[in-house]
């Protein structure tokens, strides 16, 4: 087993440790830094569970190495969601019932927190192309696209 | 699932990653976005225990008129206006390529050099061992076509038809130098879906380059999938045609997803060039190459129904590409 140094910043903290080469970010994620907000849906890029922002983009921490993470900076659930209260994208979502068992959801809330930074103001065909890397198995994504799209004021069943 | 053990390498140019591919000849495996490699390591298929990352290779970045560098994000040539307008049929396959996230990290030469699939390969290893392993990890035996001893593992990239459509060519970089050949080349059109690549070992896409020609083909790439997102082509047929409606200068096929290798249909679209492109001809060309094409069941759509929408596809991509309004000429 081959480990070093990895210096990178996550949440905005500042991370040393020593990992393993075969280390992938979702493991260094949930099993050593404790950030079990990020889940662990199939492990294999086909559910979108493990969307973290790499440098700002979503990015499934499944199947990149913890390596790829060096000098760069990693943002997770946990670190969109503000001290006290909710981000704006989570609130939408509870107000809008596009959230269930909640499994999917730190993944969907990533994808779309980067793209309303992107684009503030989505069509509902540009949110469903957003998130269609995402998987939920309950919402029927109606409910998700309706959340987003009310983010900036956007009427939610309205084209 | 946890990866098994490996040594990762990251060498800044392609001579450092190439003199590390010969120190550690047969042993290793070049790991680009990782979104096809990593899957299948963590199946356990065909692992190697070192990785020659190219991540850090700058030689292999960067998008330009006629270039695209192998280690090019899917999304970020998605985001690339003018090579959208530049190349429209290459643009339509990289959207419909797995889903954005994947796109994010997955490359243009990832793409291009994607492990062959079969439903009895791309499995867990307990799942493939209670069947029985097979020819292309750990077994014997073929369960797709078990009179045979080879593998008809499917190639199931988006981009190499588009490409192959477009006379586009690629760089490689290799033990013994340089060399370019057409898209198409790179693979093993003997058939074979475990020797699937013409490539010596050790050598590496270095860039896709397109002839002054590519960007006054009108072109157009459809593809069959179940789900319209996440899904592998089923069938990706691939179109380009050069020159006025009435009389085109040549016709261009591809298509992948349905055997080892991305094929080109030269013998049957050499014929068109100079006369009209009617839809008689259309529906005749593709009843041909239907009647060529030989998908076995080794994916989600039984091979009977990938042949029969081959014709379809191949009539639809076709039509697309021939009308000005279908796909832009420069
Ligand atoms: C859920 C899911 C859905 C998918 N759907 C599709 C789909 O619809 N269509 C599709 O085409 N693909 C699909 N893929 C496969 C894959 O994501 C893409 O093909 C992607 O472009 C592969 O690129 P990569 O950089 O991640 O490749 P990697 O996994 O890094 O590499 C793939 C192979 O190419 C070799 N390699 C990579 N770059 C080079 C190079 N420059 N020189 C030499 N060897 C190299 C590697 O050694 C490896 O054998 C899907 C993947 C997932 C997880
Ligand atoms: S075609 Fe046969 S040998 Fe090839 S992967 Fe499938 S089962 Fe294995
Ligand atoms: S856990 Fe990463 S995509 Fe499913
Ligand atoms: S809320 Fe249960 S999977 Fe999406």
């Amino acid at each position: 087993m081959t480990s070093r140094p990895l210096r990178t910043r996550v949440n905005g903290t500042a991370v040393e440790r020593t990992v393993p080469d075969e280390r992938i970010l979702l493991d260094l994620l949930r099993e050593d830094l404790r950030l079990t907000g990020t889940k662990r849906g199939c492990d294999l890029g086909t559910c979108g569970c493990c969307t973290v922002l790499l440098d700002g983009r979503p990015t499934l921490s499944c199947l990149t190495l913890a390596r790829s993470a060096e000098g760069r900076e990693v943002t997770t659930i946990e670190g969109v969601t503000p001290a006290e209260g909710l981000h704006p994208v989570q609130r939408s979502f509870v107000e809008h019932g596009a959230t269930q068992c909640g499994f999917c959801t730190p993944g969907f809330v990533l994808t779309s927190v980067a793209l309303l930074r992107d684009h503030p103001h989505p069509d509902r065909e540009e949110v469903a192309r957003a998130i269609s890397g995402n998987l939920c198995r309950c919402t029927g994504y109606t409910k998700i696209i309706e959340a987003v799209l009310a983010v900036n004021g956007g009427k939610p069943r309205g084209d | 699932m946890h990866l098994d053990p490996f040594e990762l390498h990251e060498p800044t140019t392609v001579e450092e990653a190439l003199e590390l591919a010969g120190s550690l000849s047969g042993k290793f495996d070049y790991l680009a976005g990782g979104t096809d490699l990593l899957p299948n390591y963590k199946m356990h298929i065909n692992l190697r225990p070192h990785l020659i990352s190219l991540e850090r290779v700058s030689e292999l970045r960067g998008v330009s008129a006629d270039r695209i560098g192998a280690m090019t994000r899917l999304a970020e040539l998605e985001e690339h206006r003018e090579f959208g307008a530049a190349y429209p049929g290459v643009a339509e396959a990289v959207r419909e390529v797995a889903t954005p996230l994947v796109r994010a990290s997955g490359t243009v030469g990832g793409n291009l050099l994607l492990e062959t699939r079969c439903f009895f390969f791309n499995q867990t290893y307990p799942w493939r061992q209670s069947l029985g392993f097979c020819l292309k990890a750990d077994g014997d035996r073929c369960h797709v076509v078990p009179q045979k001893e080879r593998c008809y593992a499917t190639f199931s990239g988006d981009l190499a038809p588009a490409l192959a459509a477009v006379e586009a060519e690629v760089e490689v970089a290799g033990p013994s130098g340089r060399r370019r050949m057409p898209v198409e080349h790179l693979y093993n059109a003997a058939g074979d879906g475990i020797l699937r690549l013409s490539l010596v070992p050790g050598e590496i896409v270095v860039a896709v380059h397109f002839p002054a020609h590519a960007r006054r083909a009108r072109a157009a790439y459809s593809k069959l999938r179940v789900r319209p997102s996440f899904d592998f082509p089923e069938l990706g047929v691939a179109a380009a045609v050069w020159g006025a409606e009435e009389s085109p200068e040549k016709v261009r096929l591809a298509i992948g997803g349905l055997e080892t290798y991305p094929r080109r249909f030269d013998a049957d679209t050499d014929p068109l060039a100079g006369a009209a492109l009617t839809d008689a001809k259309v529906r005749t060309v593709a009843e041909a190459v239907t009647r060529r094409v030989r998908p076995v069941h080794n994916t989600f759509l039984p091979p009977d129904y990938r042949r029969r929408m081959t014709e379809v596809f191949v009539r639809r991509t076709l039509t697309r590409a021939r009308s000005p309004s279908g796909s832009r000429a420069a």
